[in-house]
């Protein structure tokens, strides 16, 4: 669905942050973005937005080049929520804030209402469609965000590190909306540090390191066949080096999944 | 010039020099003065890392100059005009970038006997603005990837632009009820003053200071 083609850019000119990188994003994917701290994680995202003009390559959308778009024309398609969401809040009430991305595509109000009220529904935020978002939790401002990305009705949602910060009921629940939007169809794009999330809920891992793509393949394959984890900024999870520690008990994606499995394998009289 | 001179220097120099733009006249002496400024840019290493404050300064110099001559000055006055601006601004541009607020609130007050109060209003003022520019910014690209177009027409542009302040508008009357309450917890009102920077003369000080007397006294006097 969106082709990133021999990408290479910097936001300076004499350094280069990343070049040679191509990957792609098929719908229904949930894709994770991992790397060190300031690899290029960000910059990534900002560049399929078109915050940011890559310096040479391309980016495509359903084989159309997209690379001159505005960020305007393309959020039709790339629903964007910022790593700090408090920056990206400008309306006085929720409603109003999600209501802008509708309106500025030239929606009817009552339509804008309609998609309005459904985007909140869905991050259950109905409830405060009235509320002054500089008050809310940051859960909620995060849930505000990702209803405003929704209301675009786009078709690839990134978020950009959106778990780090919150508390494990907050993860938990956002991490389930992920997942029934993904189920819906949307392509899921997110930044994150946290090895377990990589591990338990996306389908494909990319990561950025050593001024390009270091790795683009399953989180199976990322935490079992590479040994240079460590100098990409990543580590193993708990539950995958538990599950390699037991020979023959295969890799679990979650602790569940190896707590679960070592029951039968006990069951089953394996030691 | 960074660590070598005390703000209380440079703040002479910056009035020096912003003197010597006014009492020019001469388009020539004035493009003299300007390359004096960017020399003293360059040797701070300010035209490297704020190249484009400093290009920014010269558009917005050159604008003031095209508007001077639009509005029926001579091409004369209009390049006076445009330089006379340049330097101010190039100067002020140096003593910001080269003296932390800490120092500059400092001397404002020890040396240039200005009332705390004000000196701090000042200081703070400024702070604000590289704040601002950075959350004016993170509100556009929000907007941008929600739809909003900011290109176009210059009534559609100014339109949208409103969109823009108004929510930093909003945003910095929020910021500043928080400072005003982080600065009441710490003590701000005070009688008494003491500063973490020591902003006192030295040697090198003192020589600058005689040498930028000596040298208004005879541009004076090469003036009249
Ligand atoms: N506007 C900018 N101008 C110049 N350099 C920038 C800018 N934005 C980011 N950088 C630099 O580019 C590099 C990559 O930044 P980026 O934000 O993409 O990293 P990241 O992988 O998202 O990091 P993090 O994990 O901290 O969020 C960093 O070294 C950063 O300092
Ligand atoms: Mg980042």
């Amino acid at each position: 669905m969106l082709r990133v083609s021999d990408v290479a850019f910097g936001y300076v000119p004499e350094q280069t942050l990343f070049k040679d990188v191509s990957f792609t994003i098929e719908s229904g994917e949930f894709l994770a973005v991992g790397g060190r701290n300031g690899c290029g994680k960000t910059t990534i995202t900002r560049l399929l937005v078109g915050l940011e003009t890559p310096r040479t390559g391309r980016i495509f959308y359903n084989d159309t080049d997209i690379t001159g778009w505005t960020p305007a024309k393309r959020s039709q398609y790339i629903g964007y929520v910022f790593q700090q969401p408090d920056r990206q809040m400008f309306r006085p009430t929720v409603a109003q804030e999600v209501a802008f991305g509708p309106e500025q595509q030239g929606y009817s109000r009552a339509e804008v209402k309609e998609i309005t009220a459904q985007a909140l529904e869905r991050v259950r935020l109905s409830d405060k469609a009235d509320a002054y978002p500089p008050l809310l939790h940051r859960g909620e401002k995060q849930r505000v965000a990702i209803a405003s990305a929704l209301a675009m009705q786009s078709e690839i949602l990134i978020l950009d590190e959106p778990t780090s910060g919150q508390d494990g009921t907050e993860t938990k629940e956002l991490l389930g909306l992920l997942q029934s939007l993904r189920k819906d169809g949307l392509a899921i794009v997110l930044i994150t540090h946290d090895m377990e999330i990589i591990a338990s809920q996306c389908s494909r891992v990319l990561v950025m390191g050593n001024q390009t793509k270091a790795f683009d393949g399953s989180p199976e394959e990322l935490f079992t066949k590479r040994d240079d984890l460590e100098a990409l900024g990543l580590e193993r999870p708990a539950c995958v080096s538990l599950s390699m520690a037991v020979p023959s008990l295969g890799y679990c994606a979650s602790m569940e999944e190896f707590t679960k499995r070592m029951i039968t394998y006990k069951q089953q009289g394996g030691r | 010039m960074n660590a070598t001179f005390m703000p209380f220097t440079k703040i002479l120099l910056t009035f020096a020099v912003a003197f010597w733009a006014i009492l020019f006249d001469d388009p020539l002496y004035l493009l003299g003065l300007a390359a004096f400024v960017f020399v003293l840019l360059l040797t701070a290493g300010i035209v490297k890392v704020q190249g484009k404050a400093v290009g920014m300064l010269v558009v917005f110099a050159i604008i003031l100059g095209l508007v001077q001559y639009v509005g029926g000055g001579s091409l004369d006055s209009a390049y006076v005009t445009a330089l006379r601006m340049l330097c101010m601004t190039w100067i002020f541009l140096l003593l910001l970038v080269s003296t932390s607020l800490q120092d500059l609130t400092a001397a404002l007050v020890t040396q240039c006997k200005i009332p705390y109060a004000y000196a701090f209003m000042f200081t703070a003022a400024l702070r604000f603005v590289p704040d601002f520019v950075a959350e004016s910014k993170a509100v556009q690209e929000a907007q941008a990837c929600r739809g909003a177009d900011h290109s176009g027409s210059f009534l559609k542009r100014m339109k949208s632009y409103l969109y823009v302040i108004q929510p930093l508008l909003l945003k910095s009357l929020g910021r500043s009820e928080m400072m005003a309450l982080a600065l009441e917890l710490r003590g701000f009102g005070n009688e008494d003053h003491s500063f973490v920077s020591n902003v006192t003369m030295r040697a090198q000080d003192y020589v600058v200071t005689i040498l930028l007397a000596v040298i208004t006294i005879g541009f004076v006097y090469l003036v009249f």
